[in-house]
């Protein structure tokens, strides 16, 4: 294990962490970014994997600016990358460093520690300022039928075809209610796929709701000019594309083989009679998206609950400082707004960072900041006209899930299992309580899959507000790690001999 | 039974962890009329954070620091012996499985001075009733080939294991329940007084409470908990870390513990290797002050040395790590238990100081016994508040 001193951390290479890489670079910032993925670009600006071969899927008018920062980012000196790494915990945030637990003479540093494990193991970081820009993942709903193979979020469907050139299917429905499925059903077209139809569960905008579209429409044109296109796509090729639809279940013996969907009510709630079945090997649902905080919660910084921005957000401030100093966050850990809005908040988490670091004096500052706050407003305009098209009917979708359906498929627990232990139990009031007796959510995936849904759940059943049940606790490693890798750091601390002090770096 | 509203309540139980709600238990079960009140949700602290180890050798840190300090901390062995049988029968009397399993218990030698400890605890240990037999290298392999060849011998204790502590506390509030208790959550004791007559509660939610007796189970909370009536507990609060892994096929199925170093473990019923053994976390400090509601933070040093659990079990290595968390309890400084009526205060009783998970349901029955006789079938006097009396904290 090693010690390194970054001067800026980022976690997350997508664009809202691309973009304050960039930002902090140009200024003079030593930056330093981790990511999971094997190439920088993150879910959006995903690229094929080494060796996947294929076209590149950022080829085209709408991911210009991705390509662009993507270019700028590899191509700069003060930018270091660590791909296949994942920050796995922050430690020494919330009560004052000690030396006691370090090597005798060791000098410990003021600010957060930040462990992450990569190829060649763990490593403690102990940067000045760590930006968070984790992302986000699609939105998990529970229905029939949702664990058996053949069963994706459209963000997996995507996953696949931009990282692998891989089909996820024949025959796709796609059903939900983000944009992102009309955007996911135009590639899936063009690589050849068979697009049986794409369902959305809300109708089509309201006259007032398109006069806010328009207002929305300044600094936004190209991301509505890349879903009129998709559209394009979708009915050249003869794809249905239907409102007021929602899947009620897969059904399938081994895989996926037909899609259950049904007429909705204005309220998501399915039209008696209304039910038809179409034959397909696929089904990807996108619903939304649920802002990745768990490294930013481990840490310690606020979260809060705002369901129409994704659930549990960070909370934070103007200038995308978080709850805790030396941490900021950007993109869609503080709400989902989109990859435009990351872009802009990057750039402004990033401006602050250099200030506070005493690289950006506070006149560059204050010349920089007007174009990044305009471009912050224009991309939350669009963020806005999104959330209030685009937020999905939370009750409605934990209507879908029947008694017997798994609401957590790491542990197998079912729906019934929680109403069992809720009705056995009075008094059970929170997500980890109930995670505590149930075990939904103790598994592999940490409770990304099944959290959303269980909160919903207890919400339905008990009344109790969301805010209140509250998320997981996130515990360090925020993703599974190996107990080898911990064992290997171990022995490396334990058997380095202390530091001279007079080596050390004075902070 | 339903709980009867025009009843007045003769005991007042606070906290909803194992030994509360197992409390609210034996005390409803003999027929008196108790409330539970508990800040959070029930088993949300310790008694659900630990790691569910049946341990009833003396453990590593009672032996660790010298042949006093263990010969001390065997006076709690009589209350071993008796939580050895209340384990035993305690799914038949709750009606319900809370994954108790006696399967055996390994306390691992690393090296001829483990063993020489080993076998100066096994000494005390028979003196005071508990048998245990020390294995050499072969027969401790022959039992347990999951072990390293680092390992070259063990005590072994047959009526040690695990139980579930997901499940305990919750099956002891249902069996409380159906017994009459009340057992309210999320109700925050902020004030306690006695009248002369009786000790009147307020809560942070402005409830007034009446009762003739106050037995305070509150696990790190005690101290603060008693002191609303003026008294000054002597406890340290301890944090401490636990590991836990993703499930593997059936691999170890004895309680694992180490006689030289902090380091416990075992395997659950769904096949996750839990990890710990005393590994310390950090307090919340503000303006100098421990903050008990803040989860303790975590010590990165004692993040690695979950990964000694390598060391004796080489399997694990294989296995993800899960969860790493942080869980606080509170020692008496002899770490023998703080169990019984409080000197000078009429029917103020307490319950905490370590191993209150292994030895709950032998606590809580005795406390329960003596806060309604007065007296125990087995005496509590080398473990009642009273031995710190010359520190006048009442």
């Amino acid at each position: 294990m090693t010690a390194t001193e970054p001067q800026v951390l980022i976690v997350g290479a997508g664009p809202a962490g691309l973009a304050a890489a960039v930002t902090a670079a140009h200024h003079g910032a030593q930056v330093l970014v981790v990511d999971e993925q094997a190439r920088p670009g993150g879910q959006i600006w995903r690229r094929p994997d080494p060796g996947a071969g294929g076209p590149d899927p950022l080829a085209g008018p709408a991911y210009a600016a991705g390509r662009a920062l993507l270019a700028r980012a590899a191509a700069h000196p003060r930018i270091t990358f660590a791909h296949d790494t994942t920050a796995w915990g922050v430690f020494g945030t919330s009560t004052t460093p000690d030396g006691f637990a370090a090597p005798p003479g060791t000098l410990v540093p003021d600010g957060p520690r930040v462990a992450v494990h990569g190829p060649d193991g763990v490593h403690i970081l102990l940067p000045r300022a760590l930006l968070l820009t984790a992302g986000a993942y699609d939105l998990p709903v529970p229905v029939p039928g949702w664990t058996l193979p053949g069963f994706f979020t459209v963000g997996g469907i995507q996953a696949l075809l931009k990282g692998h050139r891989t089909l996820a299917g024949r025959r796709i429905v796609l059903a939900g209610a983000h944009p992102l499925l009309l955007i996911a059903a135009a590639q899936l077209v063009r690589a050849g796929a068979d697009v049986a139809e794409v369902a959305f569960a809300q109708g089509l905008p309201a006259p007032t709701e398109l006069t806010r579209a328009l207002a929305a429409l300044p600094g936004n044109r190209a991301k509505v000019a890349e879903g009129l296109a998709a559209v394009r796509t979708l009915r050249q090729a003869g794809v249905p594309i239907r409102t007021h639809t929602l899947v009620l279940r897969a059904e399938g013996d081994e895989h996926v083989n037909a899609a259950v969907l049904a007429r909705v009510d204005r309220n998501w709630r399915p039209v008696p009679g209304t039910e038809r079945t179409i034959a397909c090997d696929t089904v990807g649902t996108g619903y939304g998206f649920v802002p990745s905080t768990e490294l930013a919660r481990q840490a310690g910084c606020a979260a809060t609950w705002n369901g129409s921005a994704g659930g549990w957000v960070l909370v934070h401030d103007h200038a995308m400082r978080t709850t805790l100093p030396h941490i900021w966050a950007a993109g869609e850990l503080t709400g989902i707004a989109g990859a435009e809005h990351a872009v802009a908040a990057g750039k402004r988490a990033a401006l602050d960072i250099c200030r506070s670091l005493g690289i950006l004096d506070t006149a560059d500052h204050d010349r920089e900041l007007p174009a990044v706050e305009r471009e912050l407003a224009a991309t939350t305009r669009m963020a806005r006209l999104l959330e209030h098209t685009c937020t999905p009917d939370r009750a409605a979708l934990n209507a879908l899930a029947e008694d017997d359906t798994l609401l957590c498929r790491c542990e197998e627990v079912t729906y019934r299992k929680i109403r069992h232990t809720l009705r056995d139990n009075p008094g059970l009031g929170t997500a980890d309580a109930v995670k505590l007796l149930t075990r939904a959510g103790m598994g592999p995936c940490q409770g990304r899959m099944c959290a959303p849904a269980l909160v919903e759940l207890l919400h339905q059943e008990t009344r109790i507000p969301r805010e209140t049940l509250g998320p997981f606790t996130a515990r360090p490693p925020i993703k599974p790690l190996p107990l080898a890798a911990l064992a290997d750091a171990h022995d490396a601390t334990t058997h380095t001999p202390p530091a001279p002090a007079d080596t050390e770096t004075p902070r | 039974m339903t709980p009867d509203p025009t009843k007045p309540t003769e005991v007042l139980v606070v906290g909803g962890g194992l030994l509360g709600c197992a409390l609210a238990y034996h005390l409803a079960r003999a027929g008196a009329s108790v409330q539970l009140i508990e800040k959070d949700q029930l088993n949300r602290h310790a008694s659900g954070q630990n790691a569910g180890s049946l341990h009833f050798q003396l453990e590593y840190r009672m032996i660790q620091h010298g042949p006093t300090v263990a010969a001390r901390a065997a006076e709690a062995l009589p209350l071993h012996l008796d939580a050895m049988h209340s384990w035993a029968g305690l799914e038949d009397e709750l009606g319900e499985s809370c994954g108790v399993r006696r399967s055996g218990g390994l306390m691992l030698a690393e090296s001829p001075e483990d063993m020489a400890l080993l076998a100066h605890k096994a000494h005390l240990e028979h003196t005071h009733g508990l048998h245990v037999e020390l294995l050499d290298a072969r027969a401790t392999h022959e039992r347990a080939p999951y072990l390293s060849d680092r390992v070259i011998g063990a005590a072994w204790c047959p009526g040690e294991g695990k139980a579930n502590p997901r499940l305990v506390t919750h099956a002891y509030a249902r069996a409380a329940r159906r017994h009459g208790a009340r057992i309210d959550t999320g109700v925050r004791l902020t004030a306690l007084r006695h009248d002369g007559r009786q000790w009147l509660a307020e809560t942070a939610g402005g409830r007034r409470m009446a009762a003739r007796a106050v037995v305070v189970a509150a696990g790190v909370w005690t101290g603060e908990v008693a002191a609303m009536a003026d008294i000054r507990l002597p406890l340290v609060p301890v944090a401490l870390t636990m590991t836990v892994t993703a499930a593997a096929p059936p691999l170890i199925p004895h309680l694992v513990q180490h006689a030289g170093r902090r380091l416990s473990l075992k395997q659950t019923e769904e096949g996750n290797v839990l990890i710990g053994g005393g590994r310390a976390a950090k307090f919340v400090q503000h303006a100098g002050a421990l903050d008990l509601d803040a989860r303790p933070e975590l010590r990165l040093d004692s993040v690695f040395a979950g990964a000694d659990a390598a060391r004796v079990v080489p399997a694990v290595q294989r296995l993800p790590v899960l969860r790493i968390w942080s869980g606080a309890t509170s020692l008496a400084p002899d770490q023998l238990p703080l169990l019984g009526p409080v000197p000078r205060r009429p029917d103020f009783f307490v319950a905490t100081g370590g191993s209150g998970f292994t030895l709950g349901p032998t606590y809580s029955r005795l406390l329960a016994e003596q806060v309604l006789t007065g007296t125990t079938g087995l005496p509590l006097d080398d473990y009642s508040p009273a031995r710190f009396g010359a520190l006048n904290f009442v």
